[in-house]
């Protein structure tokens, strides 16, 4: 068997797929990338590196030797305790978990929630400093601070038990069964618990058993393991005792931790176990990587920062300012607590941590399961995607994809639900195809899955002869009868020298008294055996023309990257071979020369029918799609080219190179846009060319990659700036599922560890389930932007307010409780209805309006526009530059609509001074007096003095009043904050959780103000109803200047006013 | 294989990492960026777009607050409140004032405290009142007052738009000549009632239907009047008493001048030019010195109520004579 370099598309490789690649380690690689980060944990380092083990070179008789064993009697029971005793059970170590209570902490003290506590510190301070001075202290500042270490309380539990909960999630997918090996220990088969195995110990494994431990097999019959989990391969690999690779994953007498023994029995024994196993070497890989924050973790982290810097510069500048104008320090301390709760959007990361849930939660019940709350976003940022093919993009499920017969290629269906192309199952050629294909043929459904749709019954069997059972059930109905009315005689079992199975049975036709041959092969072994071939119903001499139609068909379905076999058969003549002959399989007695030849199979794993279409949306979203497989190039690339990560027309630089017949090296590689990149070169490539590979190649496929490969790909597109999700199923696939942006496992194929290393799980294993996650965590970030925005915009008119208050001397237009009341009352529940908000159709990305046909004025025609979902037909956002809090939003919810929702709460305060007597001119410079308790007789614009306690009340309704007024206007800011840049005609009003806001916001306004004892309580007063008016002019005026903002943003798409208010 | 340099012609298909800068240098870039020309990171010219475009924004929202402004101005009456009494958040229980207030600087304080031997130290507070009681000597000192005044007494109410005069000579000893009476360790503090506009007070008349709570000095007060001089009875009577038990040993006799209330012809308060509260001047003749002796001062109508706490219908402060 060698590796034919020269073509190296060439079919040998796809037909003969056993044991070809030489996936050497990629230590050279490791070992200069290893010298930059020497510092790093040095056992993860050693983790990266490829497996370097020795225990499949020595020979039989040392390895007994060096664990003390023996093949027949194993350990002894005393070594076997001494062993356990040294290295533990043989199980995987969890994932360390950070302790709940330091979440906890995290909850409460992270965010805004420090800021809080300092308010509320400085509130009990001033309180006790005014208790310990002062003969009845205003309780005031204790019940503010008590106020604020609610809050912060409340929303840090909150915050904790909605994490704990998405948390919760993987608790479901921690009960393992628990595995059981049989062991010999001193003579004697023992049953144990998996955990309880040892280095040494022999070992006795069956089809069906999970790998108790990573083996040296010493004994097989007929033995396959699915290592599909750790190194990607669709395929079943047989296993025996010689070594026939350096590769300890390559060769054939090791098997390993967690795969599946899918054929036959084997004795081995315990080489490594528990985390020292290639699993566990690749889970701890996994957990011992750091991922770093979310880019939504990062987007808020910014923001709480800006708002920090902002309180901050804010608090301690009029901290100053107050000491210069003369105020008492205790005063100073008190304004300080002010402009902290008001600058704090106290109720905003409880609202980001609600609309996160909310869209998990819609994300779960399309079938993405999210584990951690913030990467419900990340999906939306994701620039790349590295996909993992078999299970992920194809259906993990051998399938009958092509059949040639009577000189033909026919198309079988290989789609889930059997909606593909039909064919004509009653030509002589396919009646005698399929007879071969059902009677060779050693598979057998398993018992008790009546009502199981066929392509999903489980087989037990070799995998492509499941695959033409399956087929055949199709096709002819039910095989097993076929097979019952067909007795099979005698047969000779696939082995790898002869590459060919051959059976006899007798045939259905009662009259006919011959026996028929049926044998599959390798179809060259097959071609060899044949003398003639059955074409059309007619047998005909094999002449090469007949054999150059075989070759170019056997090519192009091996250059599909399919898997061929080939069938023949021969009617055994009754005169040589009568009813009753003795055919003996071991002493061949019967012809295996000048069969008839009647025609090939192919089998591939085919993708999912849903994944072409995902990855055409993923594409559209500027999303590129590389897939990275531990499975050969061939068969990569050509599932590549049927799903759309390899598109029609793009070619790499081997196929230039085929095109143009000139050697690859000549190829510029620049032409290539797609490009097929073997594991085997990853390794020797530095990681400035794996940049270039990335940077210059639109459609990549990895092949044969490992694990550490993998990892190595997705830190070299983190490298290029891009967000990478990782989708995978195995546990080769777990380091860079965990490395990743994002991690996506699949639900039902995928492995333990990969669910654990992921942070979403695809419930359905639907790739397809991407896109909808893209789309989410794009309208998620949308509406957070949207939802911020609005929240922002009611702090200028709560800052502002007590900025006015230390300048101009006038009494407080607005509390600190009022403050709490917009930011965890009212504002919360429409700041979480932007979360239901639709996509915002974008009319940017329509053909501009034809000015000859479309008279209508533009203010109205931009009230027809049709809707037309465009968020996934952008770019993925820039993670450098497109902030979900930028200085174009502040500058919006703080410059402009801030501004003018503080205007409207003074207008406010200043009416309803003037109205009861106090005229604005009247108020500046009154604030001392109005506050002094022992002032009892303060006279205002009307001659009629004022005690203290209804200077307070006039004061607390004014807070009210400004409160509603903000809420008012609020009114307005949500409606315009629905859209950035479309018209409200256009978005329409159908949100209704968003409608339901708006009038909840006010019933609680009202709530606050009429509700008896509210005066007491919260120190809010009932207003006049005409208190409630003069803010409505001005809610007016912010819906209308923000629809005219919006109009001249699309009248002039990236004109200076997007550049400065689009956010 | 991969190694050709012309990057210019790819397009990158990745966002750019931005280049990493210290503090410092960022710092410095934000500041002045010589290869873009940006101060604050902004040029020139969009510093001046943005400045012409909130300049334009804050002037039309300045525009707009001034209009409403303007419109709701037009709607009050420069002389008679929009919202009174009742409909006011003034409400229609007054509360009581004193004087001489401590001084600006302690405006949280109501104690009065002088060494009456000091004459520097009690001219803070005869200042204060020289002050306060200006307008009452000069009557021409504030404007209609001195044209509609009018001769006010008992059933003779002043005609609408017209005030009564204070007599400020009635209230012997506490006038300013006698430096009200400070240097004697014997002050005078002056009382007078909140004015609410349109209020009305409800006299006490009936000397046998008084309310339990009413110091005893001022019930018999009330029952003498009624039998001397009924025709007074219209007054807003005034009690000053010590707050605690102690307090009411220290205080020592009190006198009232002119009249033990505010007569009842001053009310109700219309803002009419010219007007001046009536006053009541407080002569505590013995109080006890060198201890702070708590104060309450009530006044008396069957419409004020009283809250101590809340310092309605009432006044409170704090004498220390040293």
């Amino acid at each position: 068997m060698q590796y034919d370099t020269g073509r190296s598309d060439s079919y040998r490789v796809a037909t003969v797929p056993s044991v070809e690649d030489d996936n050497l380690t990629a230590d050279g690689q490791y070992r200069s990338r290893r010298k930059m980060p020497p510092k790093k944990k040095d056992n993860l380092d050693d983790l990266k590196q490829e497996l370097d083990i020795d225990y499949h070179k020595i020979s039989a008789e040392e390895l007994y030797q060096r664990f003390q064993t023996h093949p027949e009697n194993g350990l002894s029971h005393a070594k076997a305790k001494e062993n356990l005793e040294r290295d533990g059970p043989n199980a995987l170590t969890p994932p360390k978990q950070t302790p709940e209570w330091v979440k906890f902490c995290k909850n409460l003290f992270g965010g805004f929630a420090l800021l809080l506590w300092i308010g509320a510190i400085l509130c009990f301070i001033a309180y006790s400093i005014q208790a310990s001075t002062v003969e009845e202290p205003a309780d005031d500042n204790l019940y503010l601070g008590i106020v604020l270490s609610a809050v912060v309380i409340v929303t840090g539990i909150f915050s904790y038990y909605q994490e704990s909960k998405s948390s919760k999630i993987m608790e479901s997918f921690k009960n393992m069964v628990p595995q059981f090996a049989t062991v010999i220990r001193e003579g004697e088969k023992l049953t144990l618990r998996a955990e309880d195995l040892v280095l040494g110990d022999v070992v006795e494994v069956k089809f069906g058993d999970r790998i108790p431990a990573d083996i040296r097999i010493i004994e097989a019959r007929n033995f396959k393991v699915d290592n599909s989990s750790l190194t990607g391969e669709s395929e079943p690999q047989s296993r025996g005792h010689e070594y026939t690779h350096e590769n300890p994953l390559e060769t054939k007498n090791l098997a390993f931790f967690s795969t599946n023994a899918v054929e036959g029995t084997a004795k081995g024994v315990v080489i490594s176990c528990g985390d020292r196993t290639v699993m566990g070497r690749i889970a701890g890989l996994a957990s011992g990587l750091d991922t770093g924050e979310t880019p939504i973790a990062k987007e808020i982290h910014h923001f709480i920062h800006l708002i920090t810097g902002v309180a901050v510069f804010l608090g301690v500048t009029f901290f100053i300012i107050a000491f210069i104008l003369g105020y008492h320090w205790l005063d100073a301390v008190i304004f300080l607590i002010g402009i902290i709760v008001a600058n704090v959007p106290e109720g905003l990361l409880a609202t980001v941590t609600v609309c996160l849930t909310l869209t998990a939660k819609r994300m779960a019940s399309k079938n993405c399961l999210v584990k951690n709350l913030e990467a419900v976003e990340t999906l939306g940022s994701t620039s790349t995607i590295c996909s993992d093919k078999t299970g992920t993009l194809t259906q993990n499920r051998m399938t009958v994809a092509h059949m040639w017969f009577d000189n033909q290629i026919i198309e079988a269906d290989t789609t889930e639900d059997q909606s593909g192309v039909q064919y004509d199952r009653t030509s002589p050629g396919f009646k005698a195809l399929s007879r071969i294909a059902t009677l060779c043929n050693r598979a057998e459904f398993k018992g008790g899955q009546e009502g199981v749709p066929i392509l999903k019954k489980e087989v037990s069997g070799d995998a492509s002869e499941a695959a033409l059972l399956k087929c055949m059930e199709l096709a002819l109905g039910d095989v097993m009868t076929i097979r019952k009315r067909n007795k099979k005689i005698c047969e000779i079992p696939f082995n790898s020298t002869n590459k060919f199975q051959v059976s006899i049975h007798e045939t259905e036709d009662a009259s006919d008294p011959r026996y028929l041959l049926v044998m599959k092969g390798a179809p060259e072994r097959i071609l060899e055996r044949s003398s003639t071939i059955f074409i059309n119903g007619k047998e005909k001499l094999m002449d090469e023309e007949m054999k150059e139609a075989f070759n170019n068909a056997y090519l192009e379905l091996g250059g599909l990257g399919e898997r061929v076999l080939g069938f023949c058969d021969c009617l055994l003549p009754s005169d040589k071979y009568p009813q009753g002959f003795k055919f003996n399989s071991d002493d061949v007695n019967f012809p295996l020369e000048n069969l008839r030849f009647v025609g090939l199979m192919s089998m591939i794993d085919p993708p999912r029918a849903a994944v072409p279409d995902a990855v055409a949306k993923c594409r559209s979203a500027g999303i590129k799609v590389i897939m990275v497989t531990g499975d050969h190039p061939i068969t990569a690339k050509a599932i590549a080219k049927s799903v759309g990560i390899i598109s029609e027309g793009n070619e790499t630089v081997e196929d230039i190179a085929q095109r143009l017949n000139i050697p690859v090296s000549e190829v510029n590689p620049r032409e290539a846009k797609a490009a097929v990149v073997h594991g085997a070169e990853l390794r020797d490539i530095s990681s400035d060319q794996l940049d270039e590979i990335l940077r210059y190649h639109t459609e990549i496929v990895f092949a044969r990659t490992s694990p550490q490969q993998k990892l190595i790909i997705v830190e070299g597109c983190q490298r290029m700036g891009a967000i990478v999700a990782v989708t995978g199923d195995g546990v080769n696939d777990s380091p860079a599922l965990k490395k990743a942006d994002i991690g996506v496992a699949m639900g039902i194929a995928g492995s333990d560890v990969s669910k654990q290393a992921a942070d979403m799980i695809l419930l359905d294993d639907n790739f397809a389930s991407i896109v909808t996650g893209v789309e989410e965590g794009r309208l998620i970030f949308d509406n957070l932007k949207k939802s911020i925005a609005y929240t922002l915009t009611s702090n200028i008119p709560e800052i502002s307010p007590f900025l006015a208050f230390i300048l101009c001397d006038i009494p407080l237009p607005l509390g600190t409780v009022t403050i709490l009341c917009i930011d965890l009352g009212t504002d919360m529940v429409p700041a979480i209805s932007l979360a239901y908000e639709h996509a915002e159709a974008d009319i940017m990305k329509r053909p501009p309006r034809d000015p000859f046909n479309d008279k209508l004025v533009p203010a109205i025609s931009l009230a027809y526009e049709e809707a037309e979902s465009d968020i996934m037909k952008r770019q993925p956002r820039n993670p450098f530059t497109d902030k979900l809090v930028n200085e174009r939003l502040i500058s919006m919810a703080y410059g402009q609509i801030g501004m003018i929702q503080a205007a409207v709460g003074f207008f406010v305060y200043f009416v309803i001074m003037a109205e009861n007597g106090f005229l604005p001119v009247d108020l500046f410079g009154i604030r001392k007096q109005w506050d002094s308790k022992a002032v009892n007789d303060l006279t205002d614009s009307y001659g009629q003095e004022w005690t203290y306690r209804d200077r307070k009340t006039l004061e607390f309704t004014c807070h009210t009043a400004f409160f509603i007024s903000i809420v008012v206007v609020q009114w307005a800011d949500l409606i315009i904050c629905k859209t950035r840049r479309n018209s409200i005609f256009h978005q329409g009003m159908r949100n209704w959780a968003l409608n339901f806001g708006l009038i909840f916001e006010t019933i609680l306004a009202a709530i606050l103000s009429y509700t008896p004892g509210m005066d007491k309580g919260l120190r809010m007063y009932p207003l006049k109803f005409v208190w409630w008016l003069p803010a409505l002019p001005f809610s007016l005026a912010i819906f209308l200047y923000d629809e005219t903002r919006r109009f001249y943003l699309r009248r002039n798409p990236g004109g200076w006013l997007e550049q400065e208010t689009y956010y | 294989m991969y190694i050709h340099q012309d990057i210019n012609d790819v397009q990158y298909q990745y966002f750019r990492k931005p280049p990493r800068l210290s503090k410092k240098e960022a710092l410095r870039l934000f500041l002045w960026n010589p290869k873009k020309q940006e101060v604050f990171g902004r040029t020139g010219t969009s510093w001046a777009k943005i400045g012409i475009f909130y300049t334009i924004f804050y002037g039309v929202l300045a525009a707009l607050v001034a209009v409403c402004m303007w419109v709701f101005l037009q709607t009050l009456d420069p002389r008679i409140p929009k919202w009174q009494l009742h409909e006011s958040l003034i409400g229609t229980n007054p509360g009581l004032g004193f004087r001489p207030l401590p001084p600006e600087d302690n405006v949280e304080s109501t104690l009065i405290w002088y060494r009456g031997t000091n004459k520097e130290d009690f001219k803070v507070w005869t200042d204060a009142l020289d002050e306060f009681l200006f307008p009452y000597k000069t009557p021409g000192s504030i404007s209609g007052h001195g044209q509609n005044i009018y001769n006010c007494d008992y059933g003779q109410e002043p005609p609408r738009g017209q005030v009564c005069d204070v007599d400020i000579k009635a209230w012997a000893p506490c006038v300013q000549e006698n430096f009200y009476n400070y240097h004697h360790s014997a002050p005078c503090i002056f009382l007078k009632l909140n004015k609410i506009f349109g209020w009305i007070p409800d006299y006490y008349r009936d000397p046998n239907n008084l309310p339990s709570n009413m110091p005893k000095d001022l019930v018999d007060h009330i029952n003498n009047t009624a039998v001397t001089a009924p025709h007074t009875l219209n007054t807003i009577w005034v009690s000053c008493e010590g707050e605690n038990p102690a307090d009411l040993e220290n205080i020592g006799p009190v006198k009232y001048y002119p009249r033990r209330g505010f007569p009842g012809y001053y009310y109700p308060y219309e803002n009419s030019e010219g007007y001046l509260s009536p006053l009541v001047a407080v002569h505590f003749e013995r109080p006890v010195r060198g201890i702070i002796i708590n104060v309450e001062c009530k006044a008396w109508a069957k419409n004020i109520k009283h809250d101590r706490a809340d310092r309605i219908g009432s006044v409170h402060f704090e004498l220390m004579i040293d």
